[in-house]
């Protein structure tokens, strides 16, 4: 039993139906990344000016990342146009450019992930806050929040072994806090003094030098994870989101690439349409990413 | 809609992205009068223009191939 | 021709075209690529469900009729199964809220919508369009087995400590993410498999109508399933994933503690909740909710529609009223269905001018609705009516939707709203859309199809008892709801509003009469009733596979549409030999013509 219209086109619809197959799972794509994006403009709407982070992304790093993701697609495109015109070898090496650069991007982005994961903000119970880095034993704490500094009781299997020891509540450590608050930024109107202060600081950021912080004058505690506010909420949601696709769009694209060539020698027309439709795969990951990088980094 | 037509809409959307990226570096750089600020407004402008460079080239290239 | 008879020609043309060889059991009927078994995996997996779900109401109904009495013959098996919550065979509140969340989630998204949409989409609209598969069969298989996979979490959730969700079908924030158990996180994580499916197979479905219609099967010889089928599919595709992002936020709430539809000074259990940045919006979540939720309304009676039409035109004999009329209305329904949502949301205080919008897109969508109504209605004037138990159905169903229908209406109205949202009238309006509505249209098709899939007739006296029992017992179900409903009853309740009217003494204002309450006793045997009335129907499933008359013709039905055209039952691949459309789809009892019907394939 063969499926018409698999490798060629449908004369009346002018589409195989690969390609009619993923532009309808694009169009759910859509729909998924707009209730994303939709909720995005709602939370922040809603949101207080303090109570919205600025500034505390790495811009180089994010525009470089968005650099990777455009020479990725051009690579894509560059590689479908060489197998068209029948040059297997030219396509190989576009092709690997693509899958290095998903990989390069994927990397970039967890970087930029752990850095968040060890940085943090304090909301004093005398209502001034501050973000900056905890050291402990002369490393940097991962994932504190509230709860870390009132200890925790070792948690034991059913058998009565210890499976993690128990930890001792903190009653001070030690904290290099940022030159400046983000929320600065919103109580000073542009133009003056202190918000270009606060501009030149934000992302060459000296640290001031460590001080000791007691728990007993500490309202919340939290690293810059989803929890920390909606603006983390939906930047970690959104990105994560994206990540996978990216991620995902890397392993079909090395699979087409590598095990799956094998069905160039034997129908090389469905072989161009495979990367015909992983390329408008890719290409649909990409373009959220355009969109993402100015609302999340920039905006 | 194939691979070609989607692309060309990929490298509008970017070249777009590099105009809200060079205005955002400018209302930021007269706000704030950084280095930074005024790198990432020339950043912007070659990048709007070497996608534009490429665009340009891709359509010749590509001339042949249908966009349906 | 292949549509007099299932000659031996066919069948010879068809082993030479059937390259796979013998399959084992697993290939065949459990890892099947086959749209057939395929549909046929749905349908049994969904009827088991959907038996599931009614048993879970007959016990909420049980609880409501007899507050604080032991749940007669399961009560101790669910004591066993779920410990405290069913001490000695009594549902305790948290238990009601379970069930009710998951009777709501099971009939949705595990019964209604797999057996309406999937299990008929994948078995018949193939057929009728004359194709050999679905465009991409393997993805096909994996839909089946999302959907399966979903299943099994949302049932393996009630074993957990705590149970299963209980926050409700709507699972609103903050409740849902608050409650403390983890009924939610498994809820959410059956959903994502469960939209997952549903995108998978709605994807298959559109390709597969656009690009395999055999030559000469242009889109107005479609038969009217297929469109009603392409409308929901575009619905699933387009509206599932935003609540999907939802699962995902609310996911995040409940296990990375943010706080997406968390709003500042949020109290839980009495204690501020400082713990939460705050900042969300509960509204949020509602109107993603929704948003997939009131297309899903339409996804749950067009393929209803799209069966009925077809027994209809089957049993008057006579060609459907207003074809093009039917297919306009069904799109126009599709693209409405979309503005509609916020309409379950007038007393959220969302504003009197997105109320007033909601209102008129409300209203306007009515007016398709009743167009498709009436259209099968006029389709019965002149017709030579064939009773038989398919037809019962479909006759059945258009008054029971125009009353589940017609009660919506003030439903639309923001001010109606005020006195009957979350009251039982709601439960009545859209029990009657979905019971007496999508599931009689669902058993027309099961007794209508029945014969082209196994080759054997169901008994027809035994689907007669059937129907009428179901017919009767429904409405006596749900017609007392209306009653209840309009004297204010509220739909969440857990012993039916009895203790609530009984404590304030019958002076208070809302308080119930005794009138009222006493009508949870009579649905709940009506509710009982119908249970019996279902066996037969069980009995007659299973038995006419193996043991029921067996079909003479592949044509039992001397139907026109290309289904039947196919061998009995169609094998791996479907056609003897690919079909040519050379006309309209309801070309019955045309003058001049040979027989009263002409199927879609023979040529002029």
């Amino acid at each position: 039993m063969e499926i018409p219209y698999n490798v060629k086109s449908r004369p009346d619809t002018g589409l195989y139906n690969a390609k009619l197959g993923i532009w309808l799972f694009l169009a759910s794509e859509v729909m998924l990344f707009g209730g994303l994006f939709t909720s995005y403009v709602v939370l922040r709407v809603n949101a207080s000016a303090e109570n919205w982070p600025h500034g505390l992304l790495n811009i180089p790093i994010g525009t470089f990342n968005t650099f990777v993701l455009i020479a990725s697609s051009v690579t894509v495109v560059l590689g479908w146009a060489a197998l068209k015109m029948n040059n297997f070898a030219r396509y190989r090496k576009f092709q690997a450019i693509t899958i290095l650069c998903a990989l390069g991007f994927l990397s970039i982005k967890s970087i930029e992930y752990s850095d968040k994961f060890t940085h943090y903000e304090i909301w004093f119970k005398d209502g001034h806050r501050q973000t900056g880095h905890i050291h402990q034993d002369g490393k940097k704490a991962w994932f504190w929040n509230t709860k870390t500094l009132a200890g925790a009781p070792a948690v034991k299997d059913a058998k009565g072994n210890v499976v993690k020891p128990a930890s001792p509540p903190i009653a001070e450590f030690e904290f290099s806090p940022d030159a400046t608050h983000y929320s600065d930024a919103a109580k000073h109107t542009k133009g003056e003094p202190a918000a270009a202060e606060h501009k030149e600081s934000a992302h060459a950021s000296g640290e001031h030098a460590a001080v000791k912080v007691k728990t007993a004058d500490i309202k919340r505690l939290s690293a810059f994870v989803p929890a920390h506010s909606t603006y983390f909420a939906i930047y970690f949601t959104l990105t994560a989101l994206h990540g996978l696709h990216v991620l995902i769009g890397a392993v079909v694209i090395a699979y087409i690439w590598g095990p799956g060539a094998k069905l160039w020698k034997t129908n090389p027309e469905q072989y161009v349409n495979r990367i015909e439709v992983s390329g408008l795969f890719w290409h649909f990951v990409d373009l959220v990413w355009i969109f993402l990088f100015p609302i999340l980094y920039l905006l | 809609m194939s691979l070609k037509a989607i692309h060309i809409v990929f490298i509008s959307a970017a070249m777009l992205m590099c105009v809200v990226f060079g205005l955002w570096a400018l209302g930021e750089w007269r706000a704030a009068d950084g280095t930074a600020n005024l790198l990432y407004l020339i950043g912007s402008g070659v990048g709007f223009l070497a996608l534009a460079v490429y665009g340009w080239f891709f359509l010749k290239k590509l001339k042949n191939v249908s966009y349906l | 021709m292949a549509q007099t008879a299932h000659d031996t020609h066919a069948h010879a043309a068809h082993a030479e075209h059937h390259d796979h060889g013998p399959q084992s059991f697993w290939s065949k009927y459990v890892f099947s690529t086959d749209h057939k078994i395929i549909g046929i995996q749905y349908g049994v997996t969904a009827l088991m469900f959907l038996l599931f779900g009614f048993c879970l109401m007959l016990m909420m109904r049980w609880q409501i009729a007899y507050p604080g009495k032991a749940v007669p013959v399961v009560g101790t098996l669910l004591e066993k199964l779920l410990g405290e919550p069913a001490k000695g065979g009594v549902i305790a509140p948290d238990l009601y809220n379970v069930f009710g969340a998951m009777h709501g989630t099971i009939m949705v998204f595990l019964a209604i919508v797999p057996l309406a949409f999937a299990a008929f989409g994948h078995y018949v609209v193939p057929l009728m369009i004359g194709a050999p598969d679905m465009c991409f069969p393997r993805v096909n298989m994996a839909s089946y087995q999302c959907y399966f996979l979903g299943g099994v979490i949302m049932l393996a959730s009630f074993l957990i400590p705590g149970g299963a969700a209980q926050g409700g079908w709507t699972s609103y924030s903050p409740l849902a993410t608050q409650i403390p158990t983890d009924g939610q996180t498994y809820w959410i994580l059956g959903m994502v498999f469960l939209i997952t499916s549903s995108l998978l197979g709605s994807v298959n479905f559109i390709a597969t109508i656009i690009q395999l219609r055999a030559p000469g099967m242009t889109w107005m010889r479609l038969p009217f399933f297929v469109w009603a089928m392409f409308v929901t599919a575009f619905l699933l595709v387009l509206a599932f994933p935003p609540l999907e992002a939802a699962a995902v936020m609310q996911l995040m709430d409940k296990v990375f503690g943010t706080s997406f539809f968390l709003p500042e000074g949020l109290f839980v259990g009495g204690q501020p909740a400082d713990h939460l940045s705050g900042g969300g919006s509960p509204l949020l979540w509602q109107h993603l909710f929704w948003f997939l939720a009131h297309p899903e309304v339409y996804v749950l009676i067009l393929p209803g529609f799209g069966i009925i039409a077809e027994v209809i035109a089957n049993n008057t004999r006579k060609p459907l009223y207003g074809y093009r009329a039917l297919v306009y209305s069904v799109l126009s329904i599709g693209f409405l269905s979309f503005i509609v949502w916020a309409h379950h949301m007038y007393l959220t205080g969302m504003g009197t001018k997105i109320s007033t919008f909601f209102q008129t897109t409300t209203m306007i969508i009515s007016i398709p609705s009743v167009i498709v109504l009436t259209c099968m209605f006029i389709s019965l004037w002149g017709g030579s009516i064939r009773f038989n138990v398919p037809m019962l159905f479909a006759l059945a169903f258009l008054p029971m939707f125009g009353i589940g229908g017609l009660t919506g209406l003030p439903l639309g109205l923001s001010y109606v709203v005020l006195q009957l949202h979350d009251t039982y009238y709601v439960i009545a309006h859209f029990h009657y859309i979905v019971a007496p509505g999508t599931i009689f249209a669902i058993f027309a098709g099961i007794y209508y199809w029945f014969p082209k899939a196994t080759g054997r007739m169901m008994n027809a006296t035994l689907g007669k008892i059937h129907f009428w029992g179901s017919l009767i017992f429904m409405n006596l179900i749900f017609q007392p709801m209306f009653a209840q409903g309009m004297a204010g009853m509220h739909r969440r309740m857990y012993d039916g509003a009895a203790t609530y009217s009984l404590a304030n003494g019958q002076d208070v204002i809302g308080a119930l009469s005794p009138g009222i309450i006493k009508m949870n006793i009579n649905i709940t045997h009506a509710a009982f009733g119908l249970l019996i009335f279902q066996i037969p129907f069980i009995w007659n499933f299973f038995h006419s596979i193996v043991k029921g008359k067996k079909v003479t013709g592949d044509n039992p039905w001397e139907a026109t549409t290309l289904e039947w055209q196919a061998p009995t039952p169609p094998p791996h691949g479907n056609f003897a030999e690919a079909p040519h459309v050379y006309r309209g789809p309801y070309e019955y009892s045309v003058p001049g013509a040979a027989k009263d019907y002409t199927p879609q394939n023979q040529a002029p």
